[in-house]
């Protein structure tokens, strides 16, 4: 076993011990989806939109893509902070193979938090196949990139305080959802929401996704745009985020 | 060849200099203790060693690898022991230290026997299977430097190995260091502590504001402090000052501090010929001399001497 995978597990190793937080968020998802997606599909029916309960259970799969993506970018921060980071640091692992472990394991715990929410959405559209499957996958991995480095990226704010750095990110947080086409399509949203949608990277990846399981191409993002979009963020915030905090954790920066 | 060689090593933090311009050596098989007060870069030169942080300037080598351009290779050799035990909050000692030992290559036949052992040698045999956030500090301390124990690295650093940690598991890790250096590796402890420095050292670099003060035998540097003997006094005196001004007066007298009211600490150069003319003294002055103690100069005296600065209060 290599030294990537055994670091993937040794992090991974308590969160299934047992696995609390991961029955929760999916007993959560099942509630909203069942509760209160059903109630608000009562309440919203415009035609534009079709079954609300299907649209808003998307939603709730891209919210737990960035809660957990930011988690990911917040842990590493923590880690830093807490002394975890220089014994990781002084592993006989070169650089490029211990990040590519920390993103391997958030990507792991996303794929273990999203494997019933995103089973049940697409159960709920009727459009469980292997192709929507993977599909899904790669798109929300991708999302899940981008908003992993953006976190990475501002944690330059941490090494100087991580009580701003939480109040900012929550902040922030609270902005890219709102203002973004997680829960409402983009025709519908007023012109200074919609300007301000556009600069939210969970625009891009509930669009992408919703194009992937079949909803009216007509009130989504172009989806090729969409792709290129994340692509773009995953690769560029992820590149940022990591040269950033390498430089921080080993000092050639000063923080 | 060194095990370890830096040349004008210097990190900077914003304006501040952790390191300034270090020079310093380890041999081969060689305990090298750190000597230092809390920030005087101690720590600094180990994290840098240890790749774990970059130096503004300056090279570092281990076993000739450099640390900058090799450090996959460096990390490969090398062992090391944190100041502070943290992160680990929900994995268990046993787990830890198999993860430890698998990514540091340590074959499985080996693997679970040493595990084992250095658990039952440093008392955490009991704690094995207790989440690490439910270990108290000193089974967290132990831990730490159980990693190095079971990796038995060519090159070991332990920063404050023994912080924390009571006097039996003090001597246990000092018996498990002196064991590795035994069976080849180099070793780098910091301390701020003077008993562990005697007690491990084959030769102690004292470090202060980042910078290089000396090296040498604890032996050589206790013998290169000038007024190789150190008296204790107490003495119920009225004018303490007036008194300290009259013992410095005595022929033989390098420096006299105030340990305390009305005790006193003298650096002379031969007692046998100092305390009679101090007795002397006290008994024309009519003071009364309370107890003498006469001792060897410690490391805090040589920290003491070299720098003008107290060493740790606690080690007084």
């Amino acid at each position: 076993m290599s030294n990537v995978i055994r670091l993937v597990w040794f992090d991974l190793k308590p969160e299934l011990r047992p696995p609390i937080w991961i029955i929760m968020e999916w007993t959560v998802f099942l509630v909203q989806v069942s509760v209160y997606g059903a109630i608000i599909s009562q309440l919203v029916t415009n035609p534009i939109i079709g079954d609300y309960s299907q649209f808003f259970a998307v939603g709730l799969v891209i919210m737990i893509t960035f809660d957990m993506a930011s988690h990911t970018g917040r842990h590493f921060v923590e880690h830093a902070h807490e002394g975890r980071l220089p014994y990781l640091l002084s592993l006989p692992i070169s650089r490029s193979k211990l990040f590519l472990a920390i993103a391997l394991q958030g990507g792991a715990e996303l794929a273990l938090m999203l494997a019933v929410p995103l089973t049940v959405t697409l159960v709920i559209i009727g459009n469980l196949s292997w192709v929507s499957v993977v599909a899904c996958v790669l798109a929300l991995f991708f999302l899940g990139f981008g908003v992993a480095g953006l976190m990475l990226g501002l944690s330059f704010i941490a090494f100087k305080s991580s009580d701003l750095y939480t109040a900012f990110v929550t902040g922030l947080s609270a902005v890219i959802i709102r203002f973004s086409t997680v829960l409402y399509p983009f025709i519908i949203l007023p012109p200074q929401y919609a300007s301000a949608a556009a600069f939210s990277p969970l625009t891009y990846g509930s669009d992408l996704v919703r194009f992937i399981l079949g909803f009216d191409p007509s009130i989504l993002l172009n989806p090729y745009f969409a792709a290129a979009i994340l692509a773009a963020l995953a690769a560029s915030t992820l590149g940022l985020g990591l040269f950033l905090v390498q430089r921080l954790v080993e000092g050639v920066k000063s923080a | 060849m060194y095990a370890v060689e830096t040349k004008n090593l210097t990190k900077r933090y914003g304006k501040i200099y952790a390191l300034k311009n270090l020079d310093f050596t380890i041999d081969k098989n060689e305990i090298m203790v750190l000597l230092g007060p809390n920030g005087s870069g101690k720590t600094t030169l180990l994290l840098i060693l240890a790749t774990v942080l970059k130096s503004t300037s300056g090279h570092a080598r281990v076993m000739d690898i450099d640390v900058n351009t090799q450090p996959t290779q460096v990390r490969q050799i090398l062992g090391i022991a944190f100041q502070e035990a943290r992160g680990f909050w929900r994995h268990k000692p046993a787990d830890i230290l198999r993860f430890h030992a698998n990514v540091c290559g340590i074959p499985k036949t080996k693997r679970d026997t040493l595990i084992e052992n250095i658990l039952k040698d440093l008392e955490l045999w009991n704690a094995r299977n207790k989440l690490f956030m439910h270990l108290s500090g000193g089974q967290a301390k132990r831990l730490e430097v159980a990693k190095v124990f079971v990796q038995r690295p060519k090159f070991a650093i332990l920063d404050e190995p023994t912080s924390q940690v009571d006097l039996r598991g003090k001597r246990e890790i000092w018996a498990q260091i002196l064991k590795l250096r035994e069976e080849g590796s180099t070793i780098l402890v910091a301390t701020n502590e003077v008993r562990e420095a005697e007690y491990l050292a084959d030769r102690v670099t004292v470090l202060d504001e980042g910078k290089f003060v000396v090296c040498d035998t604890v032996r050589q540097l206790k013998d290169s402090i000038t007024g190789g003997d150190i008296v204790e006094l107490e003495i119920d005196t009225p004018d303490a000052q007036t008194l300290r001004q009259s013992l410095s007066q005595i022929e033989g007298t390098v420096k006299i501090t105030n340990s305390g009211e009305n005790r006193f600490k003298a650096y002379v150069s031969i007692a046998e010929s100092w305390v009679p003319r101090m007795t002397d003294m006290c008994y024309r002055s009519k003071a009364h001399i309370r107890s003498i103690r006469v001792t060897e100069p410690s490391l805090d005296d040589v920290f003491l001497h070299f720098t003008g600065r107290v060493l740790r209060e606690d080690n007084r």
